[in-house]
């Protein structure tokens, strides 16, 4: 009896398996798209359902890493079921576009609302969102005075003081691309040395645990994006909460450059079977009202420059943009990452 | 020459064929990768070897020694502890000390920073009671190895109790007549014939610690794994990832040719009467002993069970009206069922694999069977590779020759995702399985073939329900690594697949650990049923593990 019940449990799981990707393959022929993409908001499934329901295409969505989504774009060639690749930075897209991934589009909507530093020069890809790297300082112990430049936080008044994740994080790896695209190689790596020995601590943990251990008093500086101090002033979590509370926000190299920005951007894929939805998509997430979504839920800036802005982004402040191409953060990545592993970033302070 | 060809003639039958059909079936994701080794080592290589190799393997091996020595402690004083004593409480503590294992390791890594980090709930506990405690640093290897052991250890304990307790009364019995000590017992007795399932338990915890990502990761550990991820992505060197995934390899060939070392020639067949083979009756426990019975059991069991779900709980009272829904109920029906078909597909292809290259006689062919179940020690993420690009000759072999597209059948069906399950989850049913057929012992199977019963026949009257424990044991666990397996699933979950794991780490990767906290705690209720529903098998069918 036993035996049969799971002989029985076994084969209708299989029948079921099995019925769902016959099902699958019948809706090739419907109106949809696939996207492969490295967000996973909540807010995203909210404007994916938004898009289904007035224009009736349904949208089909692979998460996984950028890097883990370009390996497999790669593999499945011409037969891949994807239309559109979104990364959460633009170094990723420049890969993309280097190993011949996507395509080149031509949108009206999309020149016009994008501003050029946000996008590739041949269309492959376009920015929807920024980011702002920012120096997040206690507002017990660090006056926002004191700050002035990233270059500034190699002195020696921040011996002990610097909280920062580790190298494998990406948005470290554009910060340091866009100083080694600024300031040149050989001082990039001096940067990086000095600023090595100034750490509070082992790089360790995500950027919510940098504003964290500023409460706790473990550092006095951290450099983390800004829509993560969003989350945490939103988070149901009041650990969480009274860490955002406890730090305030500075834009670094104002009198200059201005403050590293990164971009979440989207691009069509080269064998996209069916492009035409694919850039109605990329068109509606660049719509005004679109955009005050990921501004008002996930704390990102547009960059539809007709969008509002929360009112929390409101009250940061407005800063100047460092307008770095973007696409240099991609073609310096690499040179940024071994220029980690030369300082031994990862392996803090005391390692020098 | 010649004397060779006439040997190989001589031990070749059907069986020969099916070992080698199915061997090479299982084995082309690494025969793939290996492939990629002969285009020798990428451009970053040097830079790794400058940088971080010895830090690798320093780290690994640290890594292997701690949690090697924490699980063992854990696992086998639990065992015997549950096989050997009675006390209350005792069935539904035998049960609890599985369910570590329900909590996927890089969510016991956060749950632990939740509980001792800056502003953590237990430091906050502590704190209220007077202790001034800032927080307890874990982020670092001696961290690692605690969240480690104590999600791991379960594998030590499983195995080493379906062992202490089928030791034969007889045994225990001639001990007891010759004087020996109860610790005595444990030490020349129990412990020597329990030790190749102790170590069949800890080669997988090994398996498990080398193929660690999200733990490692967040606790800035760099080890072999986060290594090859590092370098195929970061570096974009998949050249020297594969060769750096080679370097593991040969250490897990190490740890392998160290266990069949330790195993010897020895076989653990046990002959006599049913009531001999009885095994002992558990000792009442009365007092002061049962306090420290309930102290060796109760550690596991808060550090790697109250604690952490404690803490997801919390997290998961602040998130649960957002992250409740009704697509997290058929997120959780589709893991389950795909757990399902894949242990199904395991034990089958396990079984075959062990009795067809035991029938057969042809010995060059148990070569498959250690290619065929060294997918556990792979990264999902290259193995991952392995199967995108064996799968992509296959379409293209079909798209060639017979212009039939048949992409999408691979793309959007779990076919290449259960396929690639079964490749790296092999092993963790085969060694188990492998060891009990041969506690099993031939003896009573050769008694079948004299008495002119057919190979498969004996299989399925014989062996298989002698074997029903250890498969049943073995398909629990093979069904949890399943339901927990986050890399490879990433890879190569088909858009209209969701599972609780990938769910739970999307939220954890966004930096929105307390609402993972929900999708994780679904994961490990699917599995306590789970477990629960196998118990409540074992004990209509009367069996006692």
């Amino acid at each position: 009896m036993v035996k049969y019940s799971i002989l029985l449990l076994f084969t209708v799981s299989l029948i079921f398996s099995c019925k769902n990707s016959s099902e699958k393959t019948e809706q090739v022929q419907k109106q949809e798209i696939t996207l492969y993409t490295h967000r996973h908001y909540d807010s995203d499934k909210v404007i994916f359902e938004k898009f289904e329901q007035e224009t009736g295409i349904k949208i089909n969505v692979v998460k996984a890493s950028a890097d883990e989504l370009i390996q497999k774009l790669e593999s499945e060639g011409n037969q891949s079921p994807a239309d559109l690749l979104l990364t959460v930075d633009a170094g990723r897209l420049v890969r993309a576009k280097n190993k011949g991934l996507l395509q080149s589009v031509d949108s009206k909507v999309l020149d016009s609302t994008i501003p050029s530093y946000l996008k590739d020069q041949e269309n492959q890809w376009f920015g929807l969102t920024k980011r702002a790297r920012i120096i997040a300082y206690s507002k017990e112990r660090v006056k926002p005075e004191e700050l002035t430049t990233y270059e500034a936080l190699t002195e020696s008044q921040w011996k002990n003081k610097i909280l920062i994740r580790a190298s494998s994080n990406i948005y470290n790896q554009s910060l340091l691309a866009s100083i080694i695209a600024n300031n040149g190689k050989t001082a990039a790596k001096t940067w990086a040395e000095d600023i090595v020995t100034n750490f509070a601590r082992v790089p360790k943990g995500n950027d919510r645990d940098q504003i964290k251990a500023i409460l706790a008093g473990e550092g006095d500086l951290a450099i983390v994006n800004t829509y993560y101090i969003g989350k945490l002033l939103n988070s149901k979590d009041p650990v969480e909460v009274n860490a955002a509370n406890a730090v305030g926000l500075f834009f670094p190299n104002q009198d200059d450059r201005g403050t590293h920005i990164n971009i979440s951007g989207i691009g069509v894929t080269k064998h996209a079977p069916n492009k035409a939805n694919a850039i109605k998509f990329m068109e509606y997430l660049v719509s005004k009202e679109v955009q005050e979504i990921f501004a008002e839920t996930n704390y990102e800036y547009p960059v539809n420059p007709s969008a509002n802005t929360s009112e929390l982004l409101i009250s940061w402040g407005n800063f100047k943009e460092d307008q770095l191409s973007l696409t240099k953060l991609g073609e310096l990545n690499k040179a940024a990452v071994i220029t980690f592993d030369e300082v031994a970033w990862d392996k803090g302070p005391n390692a020098q | 020459m010649l004397n060779k060809l006439n040997r190989i003639r001589r031990d070749f039958n059907q069986w020969s064929l099916f070992t080698a059909a199915i061997g090479f079936f299982v084995a082309i994701p690494i025969l793939t990768i290996t492939v990629y080794l002969f285009d020798g080592v990428g451009d970053m290589w040097e830079h790794i070897v400058n940088y971080f190799l010895l830090e690798y393997i320093q780290n690994s091996i640290v890594l292997l020694i701690g949690t090697g020595i924490l699980t063992t402690l854990l696992g086998t004083s639990s065992a015997w502890v549950i096989s050997n004593y009675n006390f209350p409480l005792r069935s539904l503590l035998k049960w609890l000390l599985f369910l570590p294992l329900a909590i996927p390791s890089y969510i016991l890594a956060y749950a632990y920073v939740g509980l001792l980090g800056n502003g953590g709930t237990l430091i906050g506990c502590l704190q209220t009671i007077g202790f001034s405690i800032q927080k307890i640093e874990l982020m670092n290897i001696y961290g690692l190895i605690w969240v480690l052991s104590f999600s791991l250890f379960p594998y030590v304990y499983a195995s080493s109790l379906a062992m202490f307790s089928s030791i034969p009364r007889s045994i225990r019995e001639s001990s007891d007549l010759l004087g020996a000590s109860n610790w005595r017992y444990l030490r020349s007795v129990a412990f020597p014939l329990a030790s190749p399932a102790i170590i069949s338990g800890l080669f997988l915890v090994f398996m498990e610690v080398l193929n660690d990502y999200g733990a490692a990761k967040y606790y800035g550990i760099n080890t072999f794994t986060t290594g090859i991820f590092r370098t195929w992505t970061m570096l974009e060197d998949l050249q020297s990832a594969v060769y750096l995934s080679a370097l593991l390899i040969v250490m897990v060939v190490i740890i392998n040719s160290l266990v069949k070392w330790q195993r010897g020639s020895k076989s653990y067949a046990v002959k006599g009467s049913t009531d001999q083979l009885k095994s002992t009756d558990r000792i009442d426990l009365k007092g002061n002993k049962r306090l420290l019975v309930w102290t060796i059991i109760g550690m596991p069991i808060l550090f790697g069970l109250i604690l952490p779900l404690g803490q997801l709980f919390y997290w998961a009272t602040l998130t649960y009206e957002k992250t409740f829904n009704i697509e997290l109920l058929q997120i959780a029906l589709q893991s389950f069922t795909i757990a399902l078909v894949t242990t199904g597909l395991i034990l089958l292809t396990s079984l075959a694999l062990i009795y067809f290259s035991r029938w057969n006689h042809l010995k060059s062919l148990h070569f498959f069977k250690k290619v065929a179940t060294i997918g556990y020690v792979i990264p999902g993420a290259i193995i991952g590779i392995g199967v995108i690009r064996s799968s992509q000759s296959f379409i293209t072999f079909f798209d060639d020759v017979f212009s039939l597209e048949i992409g999408f059948i691979f793309y959007s069906s779990s076919v290449v995702l259960i396929y690639a399950y079964v490749f790296r989850f092999l092993a963790v049913v085969f060694h188990p399985l492998e060891a009990n057929s041969l506690k099993v012992g031939k003896n009573i199977s050769e008694a079948s073939y004299l008495l002119n019963v057919g190979k498969i026949k004996t299989l399925f009257n014989i062996e298989l329900p002698l074997l029903r424990t250890a498969l049943l044991t073995s398909g629990i666990l093979v069904f949890i690594d399943v339901l927990k397996e986050l890399p490879l699933t990433l890879i190569l979950k088909p858009y209209n697949v969701q599972t609780l794991a990938v769910k739970a780490y999307e939220y954890a990767d966004d930096e929105r650990v307390a609402e993972a906290a929900l999708p994780a705690l679904m994961l490990i209720l699917t599995i306590t049923i789970s477990m629960a529903f196998i118990s409540y098998l074992q004990k209509r069918d009367k069996l006692n593990i």
